[in-house]
């Protein structure tokens, strides 16, 4: 043996155990660290949370079915006592069928025995058949001693029959015995029964809490809950585990490869499709809108969209920070910070997009038709994107301007002058304090002395590039185009003009603001004021009746002349104009232009004019040369030029440095392309590749750096050295905070995310031209007049009530007959008489107005072009009594008939009924005789009267009603059949414009007057 | 007071201070001939290699990271779960250096006072196997495997999001063990610093046994007796690979830029870089010429100067200074040896020219991918 060693003793068997013991311990240390995620913490919360609320739960409905619950039970009672009574009989019946039983068995057995021995038999017999055949011809002697089981065979059927007897007479009597019992039972079993109807949402409460609540469980169900969740065997059926949905059709960019988005959210958000936790904490927070989202009956079904498609984030994250959570405010991030340790996965492009931008993602499958009245503020963003115009410098392939926005600069010395136009663009705001035209100059970045030297030499030089042909020579405010102011007033306002214009002269400061960005203030426009008293937030509906501009100041602005011309054909001036013709007369337009032309803005026009800089001019002229050519040759270039050349040499690069012809036709910038970044994928775009600059103090995200942009578009060239050739250009539109937060919305929704084909809008439409109609509705501010899809018809406002204002447009897609629908659109005719707003005539195609049509047919769900003409048989019973029930609903009193007047007044006056045999579908016309309040909230027609059976069956009831009604007895189906019927041949003319217009202009339309007359102030609100 | 000091430790840290004064002071400390014995004494540097010494070093290691803590932004490199390995390399290293350095110098000793080495054990020389070394390093490797554990537990794996091309982090950093190798990539072309280097490295540390037939003082720690040796080897180790780890680690910020240990770390940061060819400099700027466009002709000058930087040093150091090393390794292992010896000095020699020159390229020919 060894017995030289360095170590005495145990002292390395010592070190051993120690070591081992660190060992176990550390192996047991990665047992805990692997088990102790997040998810499972938050899993065991919800489940006690779960089982308090269904405590509660059964608790309340242990309270409601408390009374039902006695009587049931008195009956229960009743129903046992009443069968321990006939215990005698039912112990002496079970003792009787287990008897019956055991006998039934014994000759069931004995059955199928035999049965087995039978088809053996069967079988040897067949097969002797067999063989005999096919020794037929061989050997006759056979023959003789042939079937030898013949006997045997039928013997066998016989027997099996006596057994099948006897056990089809054993089964008999047992089964009598079973129902003898079961009848002693059933009272008892109805009670119980019954009881158990009245008590089945608490049984579900009460089943639900023995499987969560560890205490309501047995004791075998209490082991086996610890159990299934233990390390190592959890991979079986544990109950704290990761719940995921993967998601076929939703993927994101893994490099170079999409793969489906995998959602975990539900891990600890495991309220969130359960509702009853509206006010539970998050993360179990139930979803605010289940209607819409998560639940298997909502459109968007939590299995095919999860959470992440909407919320962005790390759909695969299972712990608070990794699945990229985003603060809603700087407080919140604090909060995390502490709480869970929160900071941003820098690496994650899509981090949780914040509550109040979530809707942008609508966008991602909407996109073909983004106007949602579910996504009121992305419908918002949308909408002032199209407005200002973003789109139209800012290239956006899936939300495309339909033209520019601003008017064609190309003949402006027919409307203003140049001093004017060169005011105008220093400061449009000065002029019109809402103007949709942003502001380029008196920029944080351009309003040093040295650059207003330089922006008023710029537009200087644009302003002569604009007027290049003459000025305007004088303002022509002669009496041929000048009417009556008063009228023209009254006209205004009710023909149709505030459906997209107001004339509202003063701004209003913003009230208390209180931004994570920097907001600048405007001098002319809205403000931000401590003091404010608060102002119309711009919301989509308010957004429509600034379709146009608001119409103050014209009288400082241009001319009786151009006013005339343009409210008579606003396309002669512009071909392009969203500006609809309103048909008016000469004198109409006249009284217009009187109105209009009153409104002055003497401040804007004592503003100092801007004066023509010519060493500044060629300063910019020389400084442009210089970065396209070397020094001398400039310098030699700049010499050339005459000063005329070097004007519109300035001009045209200021003009393609600001971009404006993107918005406005300007001549010699046809083909010139949109001058902004491109905002297609704006929304993926991640923070890391926006320019911050030196400004620190905002939120490091996309949509901080979109807000701060949006609010103050010079601000990142703050605090840096930048020529005036490399400045931030993007124009100032002095959004309001609310109008920045719908916008960064929208431009939020711009992703490059892929969706399945099948999650795509456009995809699932039948009829693609519907998207075209739904655009143009929007774009040509249709709802400013109209309510269509439950939204719009803001000129109600103005003329103060519904009955005299442009129809609601529900139904519509199943209302009228597509055609005439079509020529109506083309050649709008009077309708409804006593109104004086007018349906303008659009300068469409016959190709848009067929994608109108099929916008409205798509919201009924209804695609059809031609339909056969309804067919009347005037000899039915049911025409007949449709007749005799339109003569007893009077509709002559508000109804014209062709020419023939109403009795009424008309200020109830209603539809040509002649027309409607070639404007209205028959489906539809029932559907309103039915109950036209639903279709047309509000409307003046009522309901007519349609006798019952009970009334059509007194005694004078065809003296009263006429034989026919009798005849249908009640049946209301076949009235309105009748009536509809009878509607289809009413004669008379169809157009009755020339009718109805003479009538007004001998009478006027005085009855709409009276409550307004004392209301002139359009800012008042109580109208 | 501190941010003096910072300042000085951030000045200190410039690559080309710091690389000097651990070139220049490396002789002092691992002394490669008598002169700088003679200094090393002098100086009483040997003291470093004492008891005393070891707690000193120990002590300005501790106090190096405990400064860093203090402040902002050498906390946040400090304590980033890559950069652990690097700290505890930073102690690992200064301690197994001292231990190595403390036992050689012990030896030393007691071979002048013709003692047998520490390590000898009487009366054989031999080691008991079984069980107590067997034993003793199976306990070590249970204790290891419990460190890495805990390690594990409590410093997680620094697990990103998936690699996403269109947003790379910045800096991109190599694990730790590589960015020696990514600091290279500052000085040489990649086909250098990424293939011919690390080559050269693996197949220079296999050679050694066959280069350094040198018996004395094999199997125990001794420092006297190969001096220059282990000079050579050091410098090798500690300043051309460990030194740039540690530059690469805690020294390179964003774009690769160069920040002091308590800089922040500006994404923005800009530095002119402007480098020039040898070839640029003597057809452009000393002979006032246009580059040839046959890039041999052009490149003339760096081959010639990358053959003789091979060639004649060996030739003469064999005949002059290392006389004696020539004789006892015969021409095929001291060729080998030069090769190797003079391939490790070209990186700092390169980049010095870097530095001092801009010398981007000795030779480059870009159109068949070949810089040197």
């Amino acid at each position: 043996m060894i017995d030289e060693r360095y170590y005495k003793g145990n002292v390395l068997n010592k070190w051993f155990a120690i070591s081992s013991i660190l060992m176990f311990v550390s192996v047991i240390l990665t047992f805990i660290d692997d088990n102790d995620d997040e998810f499972k913490e938050y899993q065991k919360e919800f489940r006690a949370l779960e089982v308090e609320t269904s405590k509660t739960v059964l608790t309340e409905e242990l309270e409601k079915v408390k009374s039902d619950r006695i009587d049931f039970e008195n009956k229960l009672v009743a129903a046992q006592e009443d069968y321990n009574n006939k215990n005698s009989l039912l112990v002496q019946a079970q003792k009787d069928s287990a008897k019956l039983n055991g006998k039934f068995y014994k000759a069931n057995a004995e059955f199928l025995a035999f049965k087995g021995l039978y088809d053996q038999i069967k079988f040897e017999y067949e097969s002797e058949l067999l063989e005999h055949q096919h020794h037929d011809n061989e050997d006759e002697n056979v023959k003789p001693q042939k079937y030898k089981n013949k006997k045997k065979y039928y013997d066998a059927i016989e027997k099996l029959q006596v057994l099948k007897l006897e056990k089809e007479k054993r089964e008999n009597l047992k089964d009598s015995k079973i129902a003898e019992i079961k009848f002693i039972k059933s009272n008892l079993k109805k009670a119980q029964d019954e009881l158990n109807i009245v008590l089945k949402e608490v049984n579900i409460t009460q089943s639900k809490i023995e499987k969560l609540d560890r205490e309501s469980m047995t004791f075998q169900n209490q082991i086996a809950d610890v159990v299934r969740d233990l390390p190592i065997i959890d991979f079986l059926d544990p109950y704290y585990e990761v719940k995921q949905v993967v998601l076929e059709d939703i993927k994101y960019d893994n490099n170079f490869k999409y793969v489906p988005v995998v959602d975990r959210c539900t891990s600890c958000h495991l309220g969130v499709d359960k509702p009853g936790y509206e006010d539970a904490p998050q993360p179990y927070t139930t979803h605010p809108n289940l209607d819409l989202y998560i639940t298997d009956a909502s459109p968007h079904p939590f299995q095919e969209y999860g959470c992440t498609s909407c919320h962005a984030g790390r759909s695969r994250g299972t712990s608070f920070v990794s699945s990229a959570h985003t603060p809603q405010s700087e407080e919140q991030q604090a909060e995390w910070e502490e709480k869970y340790g929160w900071h941003y996965l820098p690496l994650w492009t899509e981090p949780m997009i914040p509550t109040k931008y979530t809707e942008a993602s609508c966008f991602t499958c909407h996109q073909s038709q983004p106007i949602l009245n579910e996504a009121e503020k992305l419908t918002t963003g949308l909408n002032l994107i199209s407005s200002s115009g973003c789109n139209n410098c800012h290239l956006i392939q899936t939300y495309d301007n339909l033209g520019n926005n601003g008017p064609p600069l190309t003949h402006l010395e027919q409307k203003v002058d140049k001093e004017w136009a060169a005011k105008w663009i220093n400061n449009p705001q000065s002029f019109r304090y809402n103007t949709w035209m942003p502001h380029f100059f008196n920029q944080e970045n351009n309003s040093s002395p040295e650059m207003i030297k330089r922006t008023n030499a710029e537009i200087f030089a644009i302003t002569d590039y604009l007027f290049e042909k003459e000025d305007k020579i004088e303002y022509n405010n002669s009496n041929k185009y000048l009417g009556d102011y008063d009228k023209g007033e009254e006209l205004f306002n009710a023909v149709g003009c505030m459906g997209c214009h107001i004339i509202e002269e003063e701004s209003v400061s913003l009230g208390e603001v209180d931004t994570r960005y920097e907001l600048p203030t405007s001098e002319h426009g809205y403000e931000p004021d401590p003091n404010g008293d608060g102002y119309e937030k711009a919301t989509r509906y308010s957004l429509l009746k600034l379709q146009g501009p608001n119409l103050i100041g014209l009288g400082s602005k241009t001319d009786a002349e151009w006013v005339y011309n343009w409210i008579k054909d606003p396309t002669v001036y512009w071909p392009e104009t969203q500006m609809p013709n309103l048909r008016l007369t000469n004198q109409e337009a006249k009284d217009i232009t009187a109105y209009l032309l009153s409104f002055k803005n003497e401040e804007f026009e004592e503003i100092e004019a801007i004066n023509y800089d010519k060493e500044e001019t060629e300063n910019i002229a020389k400084r442009w040369l210089v970065k396209a050519f070397p020094e001398y040759q400039a310098a030699q270039m700049l010499e050339d030029m005459s000063e005329k050349e070097t004007i519109d040499y300035v001009a045209k690069k200021s003009i393609s440095f600001y971009g404006c012809y993107t918005c406005h036709n300007v001549k010699g910038f046809e083909d010139a392309k949109p001058i902004g970044a491109e905002l297609t994928h704006q929304g993926s775009k991640s923070y890391h590749k926006l320019d911050f600059g030196h400004i620190h103090d905002i939120s490091h995200s996309n949509y901080g750096w979109y807000e701060q942009k949006l609010a103050n578009p010079r601000i990142f060239d703050r605090d840096k050295i930048v020529e005036p050739e490399d400045k931030s250009r993007m124009p100032n539109f002095y959004f309001k905070p609310e109008e920045i937060e719908a916008i960064t919305t929208a431009i939020l929704g711009f992703t490059n995310r892929q969706f399945g084909d099948n999650k795509i809008t456009y995809n699932l439409a039948e009829d693609k031209t519907q998207f075209e109609g739904h655009k143009l509705i929007n774009a040509n501010n249709c709802q400013g007049c109209h309510i269509h899809d439950e939204f719009g018809g803001q000129i109600v406002d103005a003329i103060g009530t519904q009955d005299y204002a442009p129809p609601n447009l529900n139904t519509q897609g199943i209302k009228t007959q597509p055609d005439w629908l079509f020529k109506f659109f083309n050649n709008p005719n009077t309708i409804r008489p006593h109104l004086q707003v007018r349906m303008p005539a659009f300068n469409f195609t016959d190709s848009q107005w067929n994608s109108i049509i099929s916008a409205f047919q798509s919201l009924e769900n209804h695609n059809l072009d031609f339909e056969n003409d309804l067919i009347v048989d005037k000899n039915t019973v049911h025409f007949k009594a449709g007749d005799k029930l339109h003569e007893f609903g009077a509709c002559n009193n508000c109804h014209f008939y062709g020419t023939t007047f109403p009795n009424g007044e008309p200020q109830t006056w209603a539809p040509n009924l002649a027309m409607t045999k070639e404007r209205l579908r028959p489906e539809w016309i029932i559907e309103w005789l039915r109950n036209p309040q639903a279709i047309m909230p509000g409307t003046k027609m009522p309901a007519p009267y349609l006798p019952d059976k009970d009334i059509l069956s007194t005694p004078d009831a065809v003296e009263t009603w006429g034989k026919d009604i009798v005849t249908l007895n009640g049946d209301k189906e076949m009235m309105l059949e009748g009536l509809k019927d009878y509607l289809y041949t009413i004669p008379g003319k169809l157009d009755i414009t020339k009718e109805v217009k003479a009538y007004f202009s001998k009478n006027g339309y005085g009855f709409m007057k009276p409550e307004e007359e004392e209301d002139d102030d359009w800012d008042d609100d109580d109208w | 007071m501190l941010d003096i000091i910072k300042y000085i430790v951030n000045l200190l840290h410039e690559p080309t201070i710091a690389f000097t004064l651990l070139t220049v002071g490396f002789p002092f400390v691992f002394p490669p001939t008598d002169w700088f014995e003679k200094k090393h004494r002098q100086l009483h540097i040997d003291k470093l290699w004492s008891n005393t010494g070891g707690v000193v070093l120990m002590l300005l290691v501790v106090a190096y990271f405990a400064l860093g803590f203090t402040d902002k932004n050498a906390y946040i490199i400090f304590t980033k779960p890559d950069n652990v390995p690097i700290i505890l390399m930073a102690f690992t290293v200064v301690y197994f250096l001292w231990l190595s350095m403390n036992q050689a110098y012990r030896n030393d000793e007691r071979l002048d006072r013709g003692e047998k080495p520490d390590e000898y054990n009487d009366p054989n020389d031999k080691i008991l196997v079984w069980p107590d070394l067997v034993y003793s390093e199976l306990i070590s490797i249970i204790l290891m495997t419990v460190f890495l554990i805990l390690w594990s537990v409590y410093i997680k794996a620094p697990l990103e999001e998936p690699a996403n091309p269109a947003l790379t982090p910045n800096p991109s950093k190599a694990p730790w063990y590589f960015l020696g190798l990514q600091e290279m990539l500052v000085y040489f072309d990649p086909w250098i610093a990424g293939i011919m280097f690390p080559l050269l490295i693996i197949i220079g540390l296999s050679a050694i046994p066959y280069l350094d037939i040198n018996l004395k003082s094999s199997g125990f720690y001794a420092f006297k007796s190969r001096r220059t040796a282990i000079f050579a080897f050091m410098y090798g180790w500690l300043v051309l690979w460990i030194y740039l780890i540690i530059v690469g680690t805690i020294l390179r910020g964003p774009n690769w830029n160069f920040f002091g240990p308590y800089d922040y770390w500006d994404a923005h940061k800009v530095v002119s870089l402007t480098n020039v060819n040898l070839s640029e400099y003597v057809w452009v700027k000393a002979w006032n010429q246009g580059l040839p466009a046959n890039p041999i002709k052009r490149e003339f000058l760096g081959f010639i100067l990358i053959f003789l930087y091979f060639a004649v040093p060996p030739f003469l150091l064999a005949k002059t200074k290392l006389k004696d090393i020539f004789k006892q390794l015969g021409p095929v292992r001291y060729a080998f040896l030069m090769f190797f010896t003079l391939s490790m000095l070209s990186l700092p020699i390169k980049m010095y020219l870097r530095w001092f020159l801009n010398l981007k390229y000795i030779v480059s020919i870009p159109e068949w991918f070949f810089n040197i």
